[in-house]
């Protein structure tokens, strides 16, 4: 009987442990794998000799509340379809190198492995040379990874592009910037961490030609000027911006709609085209605005004062997210020449209070706390 | 109440809890969505207003109801405040009061459009938690 006992009894018992040093195995090259450092890819091919006039740089925040219903009722992402979009930029562009870099939830493998949450398309003529995926939150600043990879990769032969950083996602903060990012709720993201990453980009070059900001509300004294030394002309929104953003379409084929090379008319162009889709199925309001950054500089300086002592009253009042007025319906934000170097596209929402209001200076304030 | 409305509500409660905070607000956005989708598939305006209309009051009592609750943080009050007066707003042009003219009938469609538009813009700058965007969605349910 005994002996019997430890013979049935050696089975059952055995493969446990064995089955937990499996578990334990697995869960240790997880481990590895979620610390380990991403490995270099290498381009497909190399095709320096082909011409690189256009450089783009497109950053697509996709970890918050990105769900917004078209018109026919379907749910979409907004960085999904901003994605979709940058690469069909990308793929229409022969002359160009494109960076797209897609910023996404943080997810993890079996609950505790985090997973890779940013991903990098990299095209050049037009092809896709390179797809990296990387770690957001891995530097001192926020853009380290990005800024990496981008002079990584970048065409470093060609006598100097037009530069163009296009950013898609929710207003950028001026103040607090915690919360910005779902998967990192304490970190911070404000508009001087964007000039941070933008002067990081552009290094010795100088500043981009063009910086679109696809978000609502920065269309702003502040924001414009905390970006003004890295960027000669602005695309932004004084008000909110639908999450369908601003359609790329005039991007496609930029030796066509950049011929003259007028950045500026080019701008123009693209906000008068973006702000004619919009119009064509939004109900709120749209509001683009093309900012010609040397020429706003005498209006961002008047109403640095007033603007600088509401954001710090609201810093002190804390009251979430605050609400944008157009600064020419406030005397405390009005001054002579701020139409000066704008150029605004705006039609007032179809219902609601301000469905009368003509016109839109093209700057937008925050509203003054009582 | 039926059985069967309790049993769905709690399976839906584990679906939003897995789905997570955004799921929950992607879920109020949807509710507006519905009522636009229904708006649009009537043709009589009188019952494309009254759709609007019951929507509308629906998701004000839900908040109303929310906030009343004891254990909501003042700052949930807070977004709860905001969001009542947004459709408050859209409840008054609907209806044609408290100085608003009344939606043509016409532009009931476009309208419904209009609220679900402003309600997704709105849900952005207003902060709940997920317990509160939880009940807010179970009463709602309750209530349609």
């Amino acid at each position: 009987m005994r002996i019997l006992h430890t013979i049935t009894f050696k089975p059952t018992t055995q493969p446990y442990p064995v089955f937990l040093r499996y578990i334990g195995c697995v869960a240790f090259v997880l481990f590895l794998y979620s610390c380990s450092t991403v490995p270099q890819t290498q381009l497909k091919t190399q095709q320096d000799d082909d011409p690189i006039d256009y450089s783009l740089v497109f950053l697509i925040h996709g970890d918050g509340d990105y769900l917004y219903h078209d018109t026919g009722g379907f749910a979409n992402k907004a960085d999904e379809k901003a994605l979709q979009r940058a690469q069909r930029v990308a793929e229409q562009n022969p002359q160009a190198e494109v960076f797209i870099f897609h910023q996404k939830p943080r997810k993890h493998t079996l609950f505790f492995f985090p997973r890779r949450d940013g991903k990098l398309y990299y095209y050049r003529n037009g092809r896709l040379l390179a797809e990296e995926k990387y770690r957001r939150n891995q530097g001192d600043s926020r853009f380290d990874p990005e800024v990496q990879l981008y002079h990584r990769f970048r065409a470093k032969e060609h006598p100097r592009p037009v530069t163009m950083f296009l950013y898609f996602g929710h207003d950028i903060p001026e103040f607090d910037g915690r919360g910005y990012d779902a998967s990192y709720r304490n970190e911070i993201f404000t508009v001087d961490d964007l000039a941070g990453g933008l002067r990081r980009f552009t290094g010795e070059s100088g500043a981009f030609d063009l910086v679109v900001l696809s978000t609502c509300f920065n269309g702003t004294p502040h924001s414009i000027g905390t970006l003004s030394p890295y960027a000669q002309t602005i695309i932004a929104s004084p008000d909110d911006l639908h999450l369908s953003y601003l359609d790329l379409k005039p991007f496609e084929r930029l030796e066509t709609g950049l011929r003259d090379g007028d950045t500026e008319a080019f701008a123009k162009n693209f906000a008068q085209h973006a702000f004619n889709r919009l119009t064509e199925y939004i109900h709120t309001s749209v509001a683009i605005t093309v900012y010609n950054v040397d020429r706003v500089q005498e209006y961002v300086h008047a109403v640095d004062s007033a603007y600088n002592k509401t954001l710090t009253l609201l810093e002190e009042l804390n009251p979430g997210f605050p609400d944008y007025i157009d600064c020419g319906d406030d005397s405390a934000y009005t001054f002579d020449g701020m139409s000066d170097g704008v150029k605004v596209f705006y039609r007032p929402p179809r219902f609601g209070r301000l469905q009368n209001k003509q016109s839109h200076s093209g700057w937008g304030c925050p509203v003054r706390p009582e | 109440m039926s059985t069967r409305t309790v049993f769905g509500v709690i399976i839906m409660l584990l679906v939003f809890a897995q789905a997570g905070y955004a799921g929950a607000k992607n879920e109020i956005q949807k509710y507006f969505n519905d009522t636009a989708l229904k708006v649009e598939t009537t043709d009589d305006p009188t019952e494309k207003r009254e759709i609007l209309n019951e929507s509308l009051q629906n998701m004000t009592s839900a908040l109303e109801k929310v906030r009343s609750m004891p254990f909501i943080s003042k700052e949930d009050q807070n977004g709860i405040d905001y969001l009542n007066e947004l459709l408050q707003e859209k409840h008054n042009e609907l209806t044609g009061s408290n100085g608003f003219t009344r939606v043509p009938d016409a532009q009931l469609n476009a309208f419904s459009v209009y609220v679900v538009q402003s309600m997704e813009q709105a849900s952005r700058t207003v902060t709940l938690s997920l317990t509160t965007l939880l009940l807010i969605i179970i009463i709602v349910i309750l209530l349609a």
